[in-house]
Parts: structure tokens; sequence; C-alpha cells
């Protein structure tokens, strides 16, 4: 150690800085944790700080640091002051408490005195931490840096305000960083100064530090650049549905829809398994009012209905065939208050006496047991799909639309801000049919022949003067079920076909098979929207309008004449299921999915984007770190070249090792300079005399080819301390 | 090591003599222990003929100095066999080259015939006179001095015949400091006379063989080669140097190396001696002397511009 560090006003100097700047660090934890007896905090602080600076033996200041923190409990959690009987006892219950409880990991049992002198521990550590920064490496930049980005952090997260904390931080931190610097480049040019001349330097470093700070506080300042990002990022954790307002959603299912767009991010947390015939939607509930954002449901409208356990449901759905009756097992792995049923459900069954009431409003069927909800967690549920005929379906025509009652009127509402554009296209879609239902299927199948993409990502929110149909359907022409659906509900409206939208989760991913039966994993991201709308003289029908989705009402081609519509009517041509499918759910492996390499260009071709950006990012900390080599390189190589052999060729690899990293320190050594003069020079340069001991053994080595000479454990200090030097 | 310390006596003992020219005591250590000699360029008066009888008197080796001058024959150097009436035979009278150290004063001042009769003798350690050959006796060590060539009345010695010494050595002038004390020095007596002898001849035959032993990397070697190849393809170079002279940078390293008291050579003596051995070993060509650059600065420039062997060579 040369001078520098030996002047204890100068030392004495930095650690007052230092237990300013560990003060700012206490006052948030102590203010947001409401612990009290700050100043007891502090006075540990500084004595720790002021052992330090005094070069204490360890072992003394260890147990005055101890005792400290002894006494605190004592004086805090009892009534005594001081070491009595009383309190010796007290300490000596709560340890044994604690002992014990830590060793059943009984966390939670541990007592407020354990964490207590945990924290004291953490304190401790921390002016450890800093001591050895500021008396050993003499540098504070990344505790600086630490404490601005800890103080920012509190501040914008958390109720703490650090506005003078801030400013306070940055005086601090200047003073100590500029009185460091001089420390530094003293010791490095070895340089011995006398107290004045180290005045003269801290003098102007004190003017200008203070005057910076004035200029900052008087200066006007302008308002913040960015929003506030906190909004921002809660809504990451907004848990399922799309939330009102938040740029990004998590994929799920959700309760709110008014405000519907966005991108999502997939999820496969599990939701439930399906033991079923073959796989089904499961509808949830349904609303009807569509607001150009999003949608609502009426209110007081409809009428509820209460079942048992086995009574057959009415929905308005009539089950099919009873020869096709199935029964599904659903075993829920999150809980919500009502029953998923797939289409054609006649009744639920579950092992507790669990009332169901059906909503005619929604279609939601909801649980109770004696008037409280309840979320069921496993149940039957019995069905058989429905068939619909052709021949009826085809008789259906505009007259008989006319002709409904007044309660479908809510599915054919629409807000009078519609685009016009909208029902333009709806009619120019349509143009061609000739009843009801060919013109739902016309407008169902719509989306895939009109170059309409699939995808979660780059979704708009729509604007506050933007309807959310026109512009899925004029401007992106890119969405997800919400956007297809709901398209889909308001042209039929806009033709006068009764239509509702419909949430709930399509058929998920088929994890197993059991005989007969298939089973289901269905996962948040299978969570779905589509479309049910009324076919006079037919009833409620699915539709399925979003492209990728396999998702059909049956139909019972009772008609006997040829019509070539009608050849594959069930599955009309749709673009690549499975490309939505994987997307929907892209953590799951499609068993007969496309190959690995064209799964690969899809990926990459959808995240060009990303894929090139992160690239980018890569190459530029890939040479950030190159470029900076000289600083860590050393941090690698020591702890390397510790570990290897005693022998000469580990000895030759750390000395070429010791000449780059002189190289990259700015000690170059010329084309025709010889090791020994290039050692001298060096050692010259630190100080040092180990650069001309590490070169005789080299040469002696390979000029003189006595390996056996070598001594690597022997010279290791000396390399170890070069290399040190360089990464200053 | 033994022989540093013995060689080191007989340059401390050299330095009683000659003062502040301990550099040209080692390089004529140098050359005599590799079997060489040297050509010391210089003005008369610096202390030539002082340090050849110093090195001569502590090494206890018989000293012999032949002053050339335009009208010297073959015969005053090597010898004449002489017709001895009494015996009816010839006799032959050993010339002064028959010492162990001679000095060989301002030699392109003779004649080129007799120049080579020295020259031809240094090389061969040898003399033959009237088909008979006669071994000179060992150690045999030569000394020349020549002035600088700018002087009148001077016959250049010819490329092939320099190539035979080993090392050209400039003496130069003292430094005042220096000269105040040749001035002291010299006031009562000449110290010379009090000089003894440090090391035997037999020793220095010995160390002669020790230094043969000196280890040369392959590293070393390989740069030696490329030094002395640097010298044939400078523009400013008529002719470079030879592989004898390659040798003799070897040898004289060795030498070196040893009097440095180690027992291999390391780039350092390589490019301390080069200058030594190269400056009289390098014609340059006139364009050179037009611009002004000499010898010395050649070899410099190849020296900063030649990597220094540092690694192991791959293979090894």
């Amino acid at each position: 150690m040369t001078s520098i560090r030996k002047n204890k006003w100068f030392m004495a100097a930095l650690y007052i800085l230092v237990f300013f700047l560990l003060a700012e660090w206490l006052t948030p934890v102590i203010a947001l944790t409401e612990t009290g007896h700050k100043n007891l905090f502090l006075i540990f602080i500084g004595m720790s700080l002021i052992m330090a600076l005094l070069q204490v033996p360890w072992w003394i200041s260890g147990t005055v640091k101890t005792l400290y923190v002894l006494w605190f409990a004592v004086y805090v959690y009892t009534d005594e002051v001081f070491f009595t009987g009383d309190a010796i006892r007290f300490l000596w219950d709560n340890f044994t408490n604690d002992f014990s409880a830590l060793l059943s990991q009984d966390w939670a049992g541990t007592t407020d005195i354990f964490r207590t002198v945990l924290f004291f521990a953490l304190l401790w550590m921390a002016v450890y931490l800093i001591h050895y920064w500021v008396s050993y490496r003499l540098s504070i930049f990344l505790f600086y840096l630490l404490t601005v980005v800890f103080i920012a952090v509190l501040d914008t997260f958390s109720p703490y305000t650090g506005n003078t904390a801030i400013i306070r931080i940055m005086v601090i931190g200047l003073l100590l960083a500029g009185l460091l610097h001089l420390a530094r480049w003293l010791e490095r040019h070895h340089i011995e100064l006398s107290g004045n001349k180290i005045a003269a330097y801290i003098i102007p470093l004190v003017l200008m530090v203070s005057a910076a700070a004035a200029f900052a506080l008087y200066l006007p300042k302008s308002d913040p650049i960015w929003p506030d990002p906190v909004p921002y990022i809660t809504s990451f954790s907004d848990q399922a549905g799309s939330g009102p307002g938040g740029e990004v959603g998590r994929i799920g299912y959700g309760v709110d829809d008014s405000q519907l767009g966005g991108s999502f991010i997939g999820d496969d947390t599990p939701v439930f398994k399906a033991t079923v015939a073959n796989g089904q939607y499961w509808k949830v509930e349904s609303k009807d009012i569509y607001t150009t954002k999003g949608w609502e449901l009426t209110e007081n409208v409809g009428d509820s209905f209460l079942y048992g356990n086995g009574d057959f449901i009415s929905t308005d759905f009539q089950p099919g065939e009873p020869a096709l009756r199935d029964n599904a097992l659903v075993s829920m792995e999150q809980s919500f208050p009502f029953v998923l049923y797939p289409y054609g459900t006649e009744s639920i069954l579950m092992d507790q006496n669990v009332d169901y009431q059906y909503d005619s409003a929604d279609q939601r069927i909801e649980t109770y047991i004696e008037g409280a909800e309840i979320e069921p967690d496993v149940y039957e549920v019995a069905y058989s799909e429905p068939l619909y005929s052709l021949t009826a379906l085809q008789a259906a025509s505009d007259e008989d639309l006319a002709e409904l009652p007044a309660e479908f009127d809510r599915f054919k509402q629409l807000p009078a801000e519609l685009p016009q554009r909208v029902r333009d296209l709806a009619a120019e879609i349509t143009a061609d049919a000739d009843n009801i239902y060919a013109k739902t299927r016309a407008i169902e199948r719509y989306f895939s022949t009109a170059g309409f993409e699939y995808s979660q990502e780059d979704i708009p929110v729509p604007e506050e003067d933007q309807d959310y149909v026109d512009q899925f359907l004029f401007d992106t022409k890119t969405g997800y079920c919400d956007n297809f659906s709901t398209s889909m509900v308001v042209m039929l409206r806009s033709l006068d076909i009764p239509a509702r939208w419909v949430k709930g989760f399509n058929e998920g991913e088929l994890v197993d098979q059991n005989g007969e039966e298939e089973i289901y994993q269905i996962t948040n991201n299978n969570a779905h929207s589509w479309v049910e709308a009324y076919m006079p003289g037919v009833g409620w029908m699915l539709f399925e309008p979003t492209i990728g989705f396999t998702g059909a009402s049956a139909i019972d081609f009772d008609v006997e004449t040829e019509t070539d519509e009608l050849e594959d009517p069930v599955m009309p041509e749709r673009p690549d299921p499975l490309a939505a499918e994987e997307e929907e759910a892209a953590a799951d492996a499609a068993d007969s999915g496309p190959s690995l390499w064209s799964r690969f260009e899809q990926y990459t071709e959808e995240h060009r984007k990303a894929i090139l950006w992160s690239l980018a990012g890569i190459t530029a900390a890939a040479l950030i770190l190159f470029k900076m080599r000289q600083k860590w390189l050393p941090a690698v190589l020591i702890p390397y070249y510790r570990t290897r052999g005693n022998n000469a060729s580990t000895f030759e690899k750390a000395y070429l090792r010791l000449l780059k990293q002189l190289d990259l320190y700015g000690i170059k050594r010329r084309e025709g300079q010889t090791l020994k003069s290039y050692a001298s020079y060096i050692d010259s340069f630190f100080g040092t005399h180990d650069m001309t001991k590490l070169t005789q053994a080299y040469e002696r080595s390979v000029y003189g080819g006595k390996d056996e000479t070598v001594q690597w454990q022997e010279l290791k200090e000396s390399w170890e301390n070069l290399i040190k030097q360089t990464s200053g | 090591m033994k022989s540093k310390d013995r060689l080191n006596a007989v340059i401390d003992n050299i330095e009683k003599v000659i003062i502040g020219k301990r550099d040209i005591a080692e390089l004529s250590m140098v050359a005599m222990l590799s079997h060489g000699h040297v050509l010391l360029e210089d003005v008369p008066g610096v202390g030539k003929t002082m340090l050849v009888r110093a090195l001569a008197k502590s090494v206890g080796a018989e000293f012999k100095r032949i002053q050339f001058t335009p009208d010297l024959l073959p015969s005053d150097v090597i010898g004449v066999s002489i017709y001895n009436p009494k015996d009816m035979e010839f006799h032959f009278r050993p010339g002064p080259i028959m010492g162990n150290i001679i000095l060989a004063d301002e030699i392109n001042r003779t004649s080129p015939k007799t120049q080579s009769s020295l020259l031809e003798a240094m090389e061969e350690a040898s003399v033959t006179i009237d088909g008979v050959t006669m071994p000179i006796p060992k150690p045999f060590f030569v000394m020349a001095t020549q002035n600088p060539i700018e002087y009148e009345g001077t016959y250049p010695l010819p490329e092939a015949q320099l190539d035979r010494f080993l090392l050209k050595v400039k003496m130069g002038y003292p430094s005042p400091k220096e000269e105040m004390e040749v001035l002291s020095r010299a006031q009562l007596s000449s110290p010379i006379e009090d000089l003894e002898e440090v090391i035997s001849l037999q020793e220095v035959l010995e160390l002669q063989e020790e230094v043969k032993k000196i280890n040369v990397d392959e590293t070393i070697r390989s740069y030696i080669v490329e030094l002395t190849r640097q010298t044939r393809n400078d523009p400013y170079v008529y002719l470079g140097v030879s592989p004898r002279g390659s040798i003799a940078l070897m040898k004289a390293s060795q030498a070196y190396a040893m009097l440095k008291g180690r027992d291999y050579v390391t780039p350092d003596d390589v490019q301390y001696l080069a200058k030594f051995v190269f400056g009289h070993r390098i014609m340059l060509r006139s364009e050179a002397r037009y611009d002004g650059i000499t010898t010395d600065e050649i070899t410099d420039r190849i020296l900063a511009k030649t990597r220094v062997p540092v690694q192991r060579l791959v293979g090894q």
C-alpha cells in the first residue's frame, strides 16, 4: 500500500461519503418495510465503517458487531436496556426456537428477532463489500450505479419518493468517484502527494460537484418524456382475458370483453382435462351487445332456470339422436364458478348436491350449493351433438327472418356508428347466396378466401374513433379468434340474421387415448371465441369463422340434389389449419405436424424482426465483451491458470497470455523488442520486479531448453500480480 | 557460474588499464573465446595497443605486435627460413605471427600481399613456408587495427578478407571524466606493468571448448538466419552478410552468453552482437552513402523490424 491509502484523513473522508451512500440504501428499505429504529441501524453501519477504517482486527470488530446486534434485539424486543439475566434468557429462547424452526424448514416459524439478525448480517456484508471496493479496489462506480438504479426503481414502483435522495446520491457518488480516481491515479503512477496537493485536487472537485448540483437543482425541469412504465408492466401480470386498455394481454378465459384487441402471449397453464369420445368446443357463455370496441351483455333480460344433478337441462341447442349420446368427464385444473359444457348438453352430474343455474341471457350454467357459488372440481356431462337437417336449413329465407319474435332483437342490434362499408361488405359477400344458411356460410368462409391472416402478435387496439370490426376487415386483416368471430357476428347482424358472440374453449390437445375415449388437455391457449347464428326454422347453430379452427355443426345431408357446393360442406377449404393451431398452442408438439425444418422456417419467417434484432443484440454484446476483454479476461484467467499443473507448458502459456494482456492494456511490445527489454520496461511502468522474474524463467525455459527448472507455483504470485495490474 | 567469474576477472583486470571501455574488453573476450579475431577501427592513440597488451598479460599469453607499413613483406609476418652454412640447412626463424595474442597495427597501411599473408594465417591457424606447414600455438587471437578508410595512403581490405574477422569494434574517445582518470593513472607509472595473470592459457582453451556447449535454441538459430537474410534483401545493401557471418553471429552470441553467466543464448545476445558482426560484412550501395546511411543504421533497422522469437517453434 502506498501513501494515499495510509492518509487517514483522506480515507476518513471516503468512509464518511460511503456512510451517507449506505444510508441512502437503508432509508427506503426501512421506510417501505415499516421498520423502526433507523438510527440504531445507522449506528451499526457507522460503527462498522469506523472499525474498518481503523483496521481493527477482525476478532474485535466481529465481537463488537455481534454484541451490538444482540443488544439491539434485547433493546428493541424487550424492556431491558442491558444484558440482564432476563435478556439473555430471552435471547436463548429465541435462538432455540429459531434453530428448531430452521431445522424443520418451518420458515414462517422463525421469530422477528431472527429476521432482524438476518437484516443485520446483510448490512454487515454490504459494509464489508463496500469497504473492500473502496479500500482495495479504489473503485465505486458499480456500487454507485446500483444505488442510482435501486433508488430509481423504488421511486418508480413503490410509494417511496426519491426526489431528494437521488440528488444526494449524485453528489456523494461524484465526490467518491472523484476522490477514488485521484487515489487510483496516484497509485498507478507511484506518486506521493503532500496534503496540500491533494487539497488542490479536492477543492476544484468539490466546487465542480456542488456547482453541478446547484445548477441541476435550480434549472427548470421538463416533464418525463416517457409515460409512467408501471401500468404497462402491470398489464403483463394481469391474468387471463383481454384486459381493459392493455397493450399486451395473456391469453386465457376472461370476463371483461368490453375492449377487444391487442396482442397476446401464449400461456400453456392447464385449465381442465376432458375425457370425451371426440374433441368438443366447450361453451361458457355468449354476449350480445357489440359496442364498436368489444362485447357486453344486456342486463336484466332472459330467465334463470335451476336444475339438479342429472336433470335434463334445456339449452338453446336440442341434443342430437339419443343413439349418439356420450358422456364427457371434465376435471378442472383451474377454478370457475360455472360449468363448461359441450354442444347438445343434456344433463350434468357431480358428486356434490349442486344446483345448476342456467341463464338464458348468456347461456351460462353457474353452480351453487345452497345459494353460494361453488367452483366445480370434477363433473360428468351427458350430451349428444346436435344434428341439423340441410333441407330445413336451406328452406329458411329472408321472409322467415322478418317474422322472428321480438326477443331476437337483441341479437340483431348494432351500434349506429358502425361504418357503412362493413354492411356493404356483408351484402357483397352474400350477394350470390339465396338462403339464410348459404349467406351465413358465405360469411363464415369469407375470411379464409380473402387473404386474412391468423396472428396473436402486433394486433392493435382500436382507437377512440375506430370500429374494432372495421379495423380488422379493412385495415389489419390480421387477428385472432375475437377478430374473426366478432366480425362475423357483426356482418350477420347487418343482414338481420340473429347472431351472438360465444366464449369458451376449443377442443384442446389430444394427450391420451383410452379405448373409445380420448383425453384432451385444455390450456389457457385454448381459450376461444366463435359464433352462434339463428337459422329460422332450425334454431341456433355454431359457426367457426376463425381460420385454422375446425369447429362446426354437424349437418345431416338429407338433400337428394347434386349440388357441388355440398361435396365437402363440413370441412370447407381452409388454409393449413395446423399453422394457426401451433400459434394457439406454441408449446405443444403437434403429433402430425409439418416437418421440423418447415416449422423452423415458419418460425423464422414470423419472428424475422425479433431474430434479426436479437442477433444484432448478441453481436453487439459480443463485440463489446470482446473490446472490453482486457477488463474481464484476468478474472477468468487467474482461476484458470491457478488450477493448472505445475509444469513448464502451463507457465509458458500463462506467460504468453500475460504478453497478450499487456498488449491489450496498451503497453505494446515492438516487433524487434526482446522479452528482456520489454520486461524491464513493464517493471519500470508498474514499479515491480515481477515481469523480469517471469521473463528470466521463461527465457530459461524456451531459449535454454530447461523446462524442468520452471516452478510455476512459485512464479504464480508474480504472474497474478501483473495480470491484476492489467485489468485496473 | 565459474566460467563467468573467470571471464569477468579478466575483464576487471583489463579495466584497470583501459578506463571506461568495458564493452570493448568484453567483445575482445567474446572474439577470443569463439576462436575469432577482432578488427579495431579507430584513430591512433585511444588505447588499442594497451587493450591488447592488457588482455595478453591477463591470460598469461605471449604478446606480439606487428606494425604494418607499406614496405612490410609477408616474410616479415610469418617468418623466414635462413640458410645456416654451419650445418648446411635452412632454419625457420618464426615471424611475429607465431604468438598467442597478436596486435596487427594499421593493417590497411600495407600491401594486399602482406595483408593476405596475415589473414590466411588467421583463417588456417597455421603457416606454410617452403612447403612445410607449421601450426600456430593456441590460443591464437589477432586484434587488427585499421585507420578509418578515409585516411590517405591505405589499402582497403577486400570483402573476403574482412569476413575473416569475427567482430569489428570501434573504440571511440573516452569521456572527459574518463580521460581525466586516464591522466591521473598515467602520471606516476604505466599501470600495465603491474597487471598480473588472472587465468592461464590452458584455462582459455578450456573456456573455448565450453563456449561450444552453450545452448542455441532452434528459435535463436531461426532468428539469426532471419537477420542475415534481411541484410541480403535490403535495398541499400550491395553485398549482405554471408553464411559465415551467420556462424560468426551464433558463435559470438554463445561466448557472450557465457560471459553473462548463462548457458543458453537469448535474443538479447544476438541483438547486442549483431552490430559488431554485421558492420564489416555489409557492403553498401553508393545510394546509401548519398543518403548518409551507415551499416550500423541498416543493422538497427533490421533489428527493429525483425520479429523476436518469443515462443517455441511449432513441433518442438
